[in-house]
């Protein structure tokens, strides 16, 4: 086989695996996000408990390493006959399924913190206008408090995103067979480490490009504000 | 001679913050067609009183009613003070309007944007009617052609016009101005307060939080003076910048004298 024939084999092998790494990074990245509104909610809110736990989650989850979440939620639950002999066995043995759980749950905990600091940073004096016009309490983080958040939150956000790209990659470790595992799994049987991680690390690259581009597209649109002239 | 019915009742205000008491009662009639300007020294408790008016803040006692409606009060569980019925504080809001010191415009709107919301979401008005009113509010405050402009593109006085047209939008029996001059430079200051001074003669109701003398003495209809959380004097205009006004009065006017 020529070189540049193996190159070309071997992308086309990664690339047949780059579906996993986005199914991971989909479904992570829309829970996440979706549990980090919710963590923000909790955060902002008159109970106490639901502050302190919104506090303690993030604690937990930003306070321990990803893999050792990932390796819990896949071997270590597995240790417990409850959760073998009971309905959801058929989820908790699938990898995916795991680094989606472990995923969610530790990128929740980033994400909400964006979201937190954010909440603050939004002016209290557009709020006080929403208030004063007579806005309901739905209005007013509709209409006032979301359009705010969200260009606050936007470039911390999309950094967090990025962020889960590259941690999609420990899901190889047990077993997902991502780009990240499909490269080691070419490797143990050619021995061109260089050359396959290589390939593998380019296509990490070009889906962070794709998300930055589509990102600052996103951020132009929000920003127009700053760009439109008065005239 | 018959008096324009009562717009805006406020009755024995009470508000402390920590154990500092900024308002000791204080009570306030608004009639339809009324400026009333709210004089007083920093931490008079003026500015306090204004925005208990709309329930931004919340006051430890008293009542408020804006026309026929009014927000009931009650006590949380550690003994605050808290709105009692959201719903019914919206609703007393969306009669009245209010113009910031700081403009507080919505950033992410366009100006015509911000014109039409309250209206448009709040009132639940017909869009073309309302696109149509705020066209020529802005055409009012000199603002129109700015229609499309986002609020950080403005100048201080240009936004706070188009805070004005904002609150004249949506039509409210009583509009409250929070000292809308004091961030104001000088040149602007007199846009805005000549502004001000042609919706006053208009019949617009106000309330007006204000250091300019010269608008208080010229444009209002009635004078406040807050003093240590309560009214120390007030009065028709001629009378308190006249030589029988109250000492404390004339003593806050020419601290010098």
């Amino acid at each position: 086989m020529t070189e540049d024939r193996f190159l070309l084999t071997i992308i086309g092998q990664l690339l047949a695996a780059a579906p996993v790494t986005l199914l991971i990074l989909l479904v992570s990245a829309v829970l996440a996000t979706l549990l980090a509104g919710v963590l923000t909610a909790c955060a902002a809110s008159g109970s106490r408990v639901l502050r302190l736990l919104s506090a303690g989650w993030t604690f937990l989850f930003r306070g321990t390493p990803l893999i050792l979440q990932i390796f819990m939620v896949y071997y270590g639950l597995a240790m417990l006959p409850w959760i073998r002999q009971g309905p959801l066995w058929f989820a908790f043995r699938n990898p995916i399924f795991c680094s989606c759980l472990a995923m969610t749950c530790c990128c929740s905990a980033y994400i909400g913190e964006v979201f937190r600091g954010a909440m603050k940073a939004v002016p209290i004096g557009g709020i006080e206008a929403g208030r004063a016009c007579g806005m309901s309490r739905f209005q007013l983080l509709r209409r006032v408090i979301m359009p705010a958040l969200t260009r606050i939150a936007l470039p911390s956000y999309s950094n967090e995103v990025i962020m889960m790209v590259k941690s999609t990659s420990l899901a190889s470790t047990v077993t997902v067979m991502d780009i990240t595992g499909v490269a080691q799994g070419i490797i143990s049987k050619t021995y061109r480490t260089l050359e396959v991680f290589l390939c593998a690390a380019a296509l990490y690259l070009l889906l962070n490009a794709v998300l930055t581009a589509a990102f600052g597209l996103w951020a132009r649109r929000l920003h127009i504000a700053r760009r439109t002239s008065a005239r | 001679m018959t008096r324009s019915p009562i717009v805006l009742t406020a009755s024995n205000i009470r508000k402390s913050f920590g154990t500092r008491e900024v308002l000791a009662g204080v009570s306030l009639d608004a009639r339809a067609g009324d400026v009333i300007s709210i004089l007083g020294g920093s931490g008079s408790g003026k500015s306090t009183f204004l925005r208990c008016l709309n329930l931004l803040e919340v006051p430890d006692s008293g009542e408020i009613k804006v026309g026929d409606v009014q927000a009931p009060l009650t006590r949380d569980r550690k003994g605050r003070t808290v709105i009692a019925d959201h719903r019914a504080a919206a609703r007393m809001r969306s009669q009245t309007a209010m113009v910031f010191q700081g403009f507080n415009l919505w950033a992410h709107m366009t100006v015509l944007e911000n014109v039409i919301e309250a209206p448009l979401r709040v009132q639940k008005r017909d869009r073309a009617e309302v696109c149509a009113t705020a066209e020529a509010l802005l055409e009012r405050v000199g603002m129109s052609a700015f229609a499309n402009a986002y609020p950080q593109r403005l100048s201080g006085g240009q936004q706070q016009r188009v805070a004005i047209a904002r609150a004249l939008a949506t039509n409210p029996k009583v509009i409250l101005f929070d000292e809308p001059t004091s961030a104001l430079d000088p040149e602007r200051v007199r846009d805005v307060l000549a502004l001000m001074r042609s919706i006053a003669t208009e019949g617009c109701t106000m309330i007006v939080v204000t250091h300019e003398m010269a608008f208080a003495r010229e444009v209002s209809t009635s004078v406040i003076h807050l003093a240590n959380g309560v009214i120390e004097s007030s009065g028709p205009p001629a009378h308190m910048f006249g030589p029988d006004a109250s000492p404390a009065f004339r003593a806050f006017l020419s601290p010098a004298s």
